[in-house]
């Protein structure tokens, strides 16, 4: 894939890109750094610029057995992972009967696939704990996966149906018309088509699960520990040392993810070029 | 008993009453005669290789520390039991698990085993039939406890019962940085005139802030000229006598509070941040251990003091208890009764560990034990817990609670 920029428009380009980026970091970065600076603060007062004081305690205690964050981490993680994993399993197929089929009552699906955004998921949770507990899913990991079902599903129905909406399946008619088998034709056909779409669904599937505070304590009953209980609990106390250190650990997943698959969410990645290969 | 004539109606309600009562009561009777413990050495050996899920407020790391590391540590080593301290953020969550699962008919297998407790989540619990109750006699450390002082055998006016194990006491106490308000006000007449003359220095959390609502408290006694008239269960013609004059208080105060009094601290912690960053002059805790540990680690000024009130302070006890649908109660009760013992105590004593005052009876240890405890240095910013004692005021049942909680946000707050 080779895109050739006029050379007059560059100029101008690059200076808003650079101007962009600069606005991004200010404003991703920037509130990040007291959060850094008061993880190895043991006494910052106003209005102090800096702290009076320095120490490693808080991240001593952040990544010591006790506090249970390391073990958090992992759990968090594996949650997240599975969640997403799961929403791509029921969101692909979803998205792609919303975006290419018409069919009766499709309406009626969307507003049903929407709710959760609507609605409030804490107010669904309420309801679900009791199912759960009769069902012995409370207090368990698994029980906290399909709860984080909840808002991590339309993000990934919508972003698929999105993307299927302006993918044309006769492409894939065409590969098996050359003899292709349908498991060959969604490896090579489908997937790089819909794969930035897929990515991004992912990207919000994983981030949704991963923030998830109130779903996970009502539905986990403290039996699972994930980042943002422990996080709450000492930014609820006002122990910005350990919130900061805790904070720090708790972005380290999106700025890897972004970092990873930041070249993927442009939507002009390898998709299109393989598409134009065949 | 009732010496007037029952009508017919009354003496039949009496009966559904106490029908009702039975049916309440009947699984957790049932329950205990299952445990069928009958002494010490049969509640340990039940409990060997049990697992504890403790459910406990998580916003201390020191707490934290001395819970997971020393206790933890020490019932592996001496009981063979596997201590889990879940952090919650409010004890009311641990109460709503508990809640739940009764209500999901979940009775032998719940998820909680122990709660850090007392007051309103206590209430909740006993009223509720949430807890285990009845088993303290089994306990061994439970002739440490002196169950004649009204303030452990009454948790917020509320009779314990056997239901709960006291864990630590608690005296609510002032702080100030001494290097920069000298003569802080020592009474609530005091405070009152001071609030005046230092405009802007003072503030207090929302009535639904637990320390917010305690300072509240305090001025209610003092517009009831003591505690006395507010003991007991909720007087309706009692309150509407004194409220207004809590709240006039309140209110002249107001304009001359942080901000002109048109907001208030959502929570203790906000207190703390302001009077770390210097913005108020005086904070306040019903636990004083919690200045020491902010001076500790490095929020609050070194030179924080603290003190009691003239006309005495509100002391508590917290307690630990076992839900009615645990399902390790003989692991539970050893970790009560550890957290009772003499070492427990006097290592949760220690400043530099956590700091709090103990809830057994000094007088009931032996004479080392004793003068351990009275040898153990304290932080300077915390008053020693003997000089608050001695001006202690008892606590309020919940409903007083409740009612000056909502009408000071009716009254003051609006």
């Amino acid at each position: 894939m080779s895109l050739t920029h006029p050379s007059n428009s560059e100029k101008g380009l690059s200076t808003l890109l650079r101007l962009s980026v600069a606005v991004l970091v200010v404003w991703l970065i920037l509130p990040l750094v007291p959060l850094a600076v008061w993880s190895v603060s043991r006494s910052w007062y106003f209005p102090d610029l800096l702290p009076a004081e320095y120490s490693l305690r808080a991240w001593k205690y952040s990544l010591s057995e006790t506090s249970g964050v390391p073990g958090a981490l992992g759990l968090t993680s594996a949650i997240a992972l599975c969640t997403t994993l799961i929403s791509v399993l029921i969101g692909v197929p979803a998205g792609r009967a919303l975006g290419l089929y018409r069919f009766k009552g499709k309406a009626v699906v969307e507003l049903l696939v929407l709710a959760p955004t609507i609605v409030p998921g804490i107010a669904a949770a309420l309801g679900l704990h009791v199912v759960f507990l009769k069902l012995g899913l409370a207090g368990s990991v698994a029980g906290v996966i399909i709860v984080h079902l909840i808002p991590t599903l339309p993000y990934m129905i919508l972003v698929m149906a999105g993307v299927f909406a302006n993918y044309n399946p006769a492409t894939e008619a065409q590969a098996r018309s050359l003899g292709a088998t349908a498991l060959k034709t969604f490896w090579y056909v489908t997937l790089p088509a819909v794969l930035p779409g897929l990515l991004i669904g992912s990207l919000f599937a994983f981030l949704v699960s991963w923030s998830q505070y109130i779903l996970t304590l009502l539905i986990g009953g403290g039996r699972v520990i994930t980042l943002p209980l422990l996080l709450f609990n000492f930014a609820s106390t006002g122990r910005n040392d350990i919130t900061g250190a805790i904070g720090m650990i708790y972005i380290l997943p999106g700025i890897l993810i972004l970092l990873i698959g930041g070249r993927h969410l442009t939507g002009r990645s390898r998709a299109t070029g393989t598409l134009g290969q065949i | 008993m009732i010496n007037h004539p029952l009508t017919a109606t009354t003496e039949w309600a009496r009966r559904v009453f106490f029908a009702a009562v039975f049916i309440a009561l009947s699984p957790a009777l049932a329950n205990a005669d299952n445990l069928g413990l009958k002494n010490w050495s049969e509640v340990v050996a039940e409990a060997k290789g049990g697992t504890v899920n403790w459910f406990m407020w998580g916003g201390a790391d020191n707490i934290n520390q001395y819970v997971s590391d020393w206790v933890g540590g020490e019932l592996k080593k001496r009981y063979g039991i596997t201590l889990h301290r879940v952090g919650i953020n409010d004890t009311a969550e641990a109460v709503n698990i508990v809640l739940g699962e009764k209500q999901a008919g979940i009775i032998d297998n719940g998820t909680v085993d122990l709660i850090w407790i007392n007051g309103g989540n206590f209430r909740t619990m006993k009223q509720g039939k949430l807890l285990y109750c009845g088993y303290l006699d089994l306990l061994r450390n439970n002739n440490l406890i002196n169950w004649q002082d009204a303030s452990v055998a009454n948790d917020f006016g509320l009779p314990v019962d056997g239901c709960e194990v006291p864990w630590n006491r608690a005296q609510f106490a002032f702080a100030y940085d001494q290097a920069r308000t000298p003569n802080p006000p020592r009474s609530i007449a005091d405070l009152i005139k001071w609030v005046k003359e230092n405009p802007g220095q003072f503030t207090y959390p929302a009535a639904t802030d637990f320390n917010g609502s305690v300072f509240i408290r305090h001025v209610f006694y003092y517009a009831a000229g003591g505690p006395e008239k507010l003991l007991g269960d909720f007087d309706q013609a009692k309150f509407d006598a004194i409220a207004p004059k809590a709240w006039v208080i309140l209110n002249n105060m107001k304009p001359y509070l942080w901000r002109e009094g048109k907001t208030y601290p959502n929570a203790i912690a906000t207190l703390a941040q302001l009077y770390a960053n210097k913005e108020v002059a005086l904070y306040f805790d019903y636990d004083p251990a919690i200045f020491g540990i902010n001076v500790e680690n490095g929020t609050f000024p070194a030179t924080t003091r603290s003190y009691g009130l003239e006309d005495g302070t509100i002391g508590n006890t917290n307690y630990v208890a076992i839900p009615f649908n645990s399902p390790n109660k003989a692991a539970a009760m050893v970790t009560a009764n550890l957290l009772l013992s003499f070492d427990a105590q006097y290592e949760k004593a220690k400043p530099a560990v956590w700091g709090t005052a103990p809830a057994i009876d000094l007088s009931k240890l032996d004479a080392g034990n004793k003068a351990a405890f009275k040898n153990l240095p304290r932080n300077p910013a915390v008053i020693a817990p003997e000089e608050l004692a001695r001006h202690a005021l008892p606590e309020l049942h919940p409903d007083w609670i409740s009612a000056i909680e909502k009408g000071w946000q009716e009254n003051v707050a609006k």
